[in-house]
């Protein structure tokens, strides 16, 4: 029987390709420049509270069930490399509001120690004020030393400023291992958490929103793993001899239907005011750290490259991040609002047990991901933008799901607060994550160096220099517009037919060559 | 020693089994071992090449046919990354921050362009009765030696992942090689005409000079591959099918290009024959190679394991059992379809008009939406 692909009425020899909606006028890319970042020089480093609190990998892709919950700091303090790079962490406020630091820490199952953390910064303060002392000394004696002097006189001050500058030696190499510890320490502090958020784990998460009902199906459902075998839709077993587990080819229709997905995800998110952008895929691994993933942990989710500092991204949220890295960006540039379409690979190490059969969970795939930096007031509403965005998606596309506002244990450390999509899969038998929207405040922000200015009150001076306002840290947020593996399961099992045929969504129909079905090739 | 024998009869004979027991293992490890370096040493001779190949290196590639010629153009015109810049499409500055150089972000209409190219190309080829997929990134590295790489070489191409034997693919050519490792196809299944979407890595390493710049050589970048498993007999005559459609789709576009026919020295160990397209790049002033069809013959399906059964021939008698006709190699082709990054090259660069904006390819605008037209922000 010859290979080949069949749309049912439409063969693939005459595919009409439908003209595709045009995009309105006013989203014919007057996008957002991205006008050349305002450089200036390095702020001072004010310690604001970045923690790289990465104990929870934060799962954007659809965690795994609670079974397989990933696990707090996995790493030994020990075993944790030097930080290469320094989080802008506010240890004034920390100490300033310990109380609620330390009940945040609690609440989300993490173990940061604060109490050293605390001890570690009393500590700084002290050392830093006796090196500010012994500079001053040895200032005065430097100055003493111009006039005229006693040659013994002389010989004295000369031992004096030997002995202060040993003395500063040794207290500067002393701060040094102290910040280098006190950064440790701190960044293992998780975000702080939105006071709507529900505390506990993950059967504390409660329903938003509820989308449409499970369809009744009057005959026996398959799922999408039978139905891809029987539509000739995936192959699974020749992924496994050459590449492994967990990995797989599309075939026909499904490659058909991943490119539609894409396609119309990001129009739609263009049309809501988003700046489309590919990414890297590679990255160097500070990067990835910086926005809050550990690429070495032990079961880290991160493929690294050999030979190289550079790791295979996870997620698009690492190389949108990256992109405004160590930059003081104009208030008038913000929100910058991104949408990235991208190959995503993840190792899934520890990720074991029934929810990892098909498309669930694999090591490689595509997804379009939503990526927004704004001031700090506006973040809460631009979660809720984000959020309402998902919702118009995948109800145009038909989908029953619930919207869930997910609990202190669940948040993953970059979180402020988290809501996740799950759909009903009636092959899986229940609700299947297929998005989360996050927002990070200023966590990843503090990492990343995403610093902006904000504009001057109507009420200044207009003598006042433009050097006037000191810079505050970006909130970003990252939200999932499509994850098109777990997408096609929900499609598939979703629109399954008693015929053993597929319908397509009618808002990808027009990505699809005007296909409307997908059908056995016997018909 | 199975019948009956005299004690000393029989002691003779133990000693005899013992000795050649003994010189039985001593010859099959020198077996082993030879074997091993045979197999090493052999799995370097290239390919046989096609008579009519021209005998040389790069400069004694002929041509096999032209197509359009370059565009006149009656304003001073500038290369796809001035362009590119002005039009807010591609940021290297923020990827060579985040990843290193010959990395790139795509923006705005260039990212429509990648869909629009990917999409088009894709159905195009799907029409011309070819099975799509998608692939692994991510394979086992004796996949990418079987296909005629070498994943540990100095200078190599291709990245590795730490702590296993896998690699990034630099090409679908690969992963779509190993679908039919280690079988035996049926004579019917064939021919099996494959067009794969994948993302390509590549580490460049001794890449060096001026033509590495922009989008012209990336470590990352989009393409769609055509591959074909075929009967001995009919391989050069899918080539020159595999040839004609890139022909049919560049023209289609409204490219300039020519076809080459590689010399010897320029074929790369696994191919029997070449064709390279290059298209005129007006911001490069050259030409710049925008696709490559090669026909592997069975160096790859010999590697790969990769047979199949001929049918019987009319004549046989109806009681010869299928086991009787010995299974051959299949032949390997392949052929890019579209690569992405020096198609976007082609399109700004010979599409610019006076006024800074570039038409978008007929064929292409149904893909972005209508779009006729990427037009500098300040109109």
């Amino acid at each position: 029987m010859r290979r080949g692909c069949c749309f049912g009425g439409t063969t693939l020899h005459t595919l009409k390709l439908a003209t595709l909606p045009s995009l309105s006028p006013s989203s014919r890319f007057v996008l957002n420049p991205i006008t050349p970042v305002f450089r200036s020089p390095r702020a001072p480093l004010r310690f604001s509270p970045i923690g790289r609190a990465l104990s929870s990998a934060p799962a954007v892709q659809p965690a795994a069930p609670s079974s397989s919950k990933v696990a707090t700091k996995t790493i030994s303090d020990d075993q944790l490399a030097k930080p290469q790079w320094n989080a802008s962490i506010d240890f004034k406020w920390i100490r300033d509001n310990k109380d609620a630091v330390a009940t945040n820490i609690k609440n989300r199952n993490s173990n940061a120690d604060l109490e050293l953390v605390l001890e570690l910064y009393t500590k700084m303060l002290e050392i830093q004020k006796e090196v500010e002392r012994l500079r001053g000394e040895r200032n005065v004696v430097a100055n003493k030393m111009k006039g005229k002097l006693e040659p013994s006189e002389r010989q004295k001050l000369i031992e004096e400023g030997k002995n202060l500058k040993e003395g500063l030696l040794t207290l500067e190499e002393d701060l040094l291992k102290l910040t280098d510890e006190l950064q440790q320490e701190a960044q293992c502090i998780p975000n702080m958490t939105h006071p709507d958020v529900p505390i506990g784990d993950e059967d504390s998460s409660t329903i938003r929103k509820k989308v449409g009902s499970p369809h009744d199906f009057s005959f026996p459902i398959k799922d999408h793993l039978q139905l891809g075998k029987e539509l000739n839709l995936f192959d699974f077993d020749a992924a496994a001899k050459v590449s492994g587990s967990k990995f797989y080819y599309l075939k026909n229709e499904a490659v058909m239907l991943e490119m539609a997905l894409t396609n119309w995800t990001v129009f739609e998110v263009i049309k809501r005011g988003f700046t489309p952008l590919t990414t890297p895929e590679i990255v160097r691994s500070s990067v990835v750290e910086k926005c809050g993933f550990q690429p070495r942990g032990e079961n880290t989710q991160v493929y690294s490259i050999e030979g190289s500092d550079h790791c295979l991204i996870g997620t698009a949220e690492i190389p949108v991040g990256g992109i405004h890295m160590d930059s003081i960006l104009a208030n008038s540039q913000l929100p910058l609002k991104y949408v990235a379409s991208s190959h995503c690979f993840r190792t899934e190490a520890g990720a074991a047990g029934t929810a990892t059969r098909g498309l669930y969970r694999v090591h490689q795939f595509s997804k379009v991901e939503m990526f927004v930096l704004c001031q700090p007031e506006e973040s809460d509403s631009y979660h809720e933008e984000l959020i309402r965005i998902e919702e118009e998606l995948f109800t145009s596309l038909g989908l029953h799901f619930k919207i869930l506002d997910m609990a202190t244990a669940d948040l993953g450390a970059p979180a402020y607060r988290k809501f996740d999509v799950e759909a009903w899969m009636p092959g899986l038998g229940r609700y299947g994550e297929i998005s989360s929207a996050s927002n990070c405040t200023d966590y990843q922000s503090r990492r990343l160096g995403i610093r902006y200015r904000p504009s001057e009150p109507p009420s200044s001076t207009p003598k006042k220099g433009k050097g006037n306002i000191p810079t505050q840290f970006v909130h970003t947020l990252n939200a999932t517009a499509c994850a098109i593996p777990r997408m096609i399961v929900c499609i598939l099992e979703n629109y399954q037919q008693e015929d053993g045929s597929i319908v397509i969504p009618k808002p990808l129909r027009p990505f699809m060559g005007g296909l409307e079905r997908i059908t056995p090739k016997s018909q | 020693m199975k019948g009956k024998l005299e004690p000393s009869e029989r002691q003779k004979l133990i000693e005899e089994g013992k000795n050649l027991k003994e010189g039985l293992l001593t010859l099959e490890e020198d077996l082993l071992k030879l074997t091993d370096e045979l197999q090493q040493e052999a799995q370097c001779i290239p390919n046989m090449t096609h008579p009519d190949v021209p005998i040389g290196d790069e400069d004694s590639s002929t041509i096999r046919k032209k197509v359009g010629s370059p565009h006149d153009f009656s304003f001073p015109i500038k290369d796809h990354l001035q362009l590119g810049k002005e039009l807010n499409l591609f940021d290297f500055d923020a990827a060579a921050k985040v990843s290193g150089s010959k990395f790139y972000y795509l923006k705005n209409e260039a990212v429509m362009l990648e869909m629009a190219l990917t999409n088009w190309t894709v159905f195009e080829v799907i029409k011309r009765g070819f099975t799509p997929l998608t692939t692994p990134e991510i394979v086992r590295s004796s996949v990418v030696e079987k296909c005629g790489f070498q994943p540990r070489g100095e200078n190599t191409q291709v990245y590795s992942i730490e702590g296993s034997d896998h690699c990034l693919i630099g090409t679908a050519e690969i992963p779509v090689g190993g679908i039919h490792m280690d079988s035996i196809l049926a004579n019917s299944q064939l021919p099996l005409k494959y067009v794969a979407s994948s993302h390509c890595f590549r580490t460049e390493a001794g890449a060096a000079g001026t033509a590495t710049r922009g989008l012209y050589r990336v470590h990352q970048f989009s393409k769609v591959e055509m591959f074909v498993l075929c009967q001995p007999e009919e391989s050069d005559s899918y080539h020159e099918e595999l040839i004609r459609i890139e022909e049919e789709l560049f023209t289609s576009l409204g490219l300039h290009f020519k076809i080459l026919d590689m010399a010897t020295a320029d074929l790369g160990a696994p191919a029997y024959r070449k064709f390279d397209v290059e298209a005129w790049m007006p911001g490069l002033g050259r030409y710049g190679e925008i696709s490559s069809a090669s026909n592997c013959t069975d160096y790859q399906s010999r590697r790969l394991g990769i047979r199949y059964r001929p049918s019987e021939p009319p004549s046989s008698t109806p009681k010869k059992g299928k086991g009787n006709i010995p299974t051959q190699f299949v032949h390997t082709l392949n052929a890019t379809a579209c690569a992405i990054p020096r198609m976007i090259v082609c399109i700004l660069e010979n599409y610019q008009q006076e006024d800074g904006s570039i038409v978008i390819p007929k064929p292409l605008r149904p893909f972005m939406g209508g779009l006729e037209r990427i037009t500098p922000k300040s109109q």
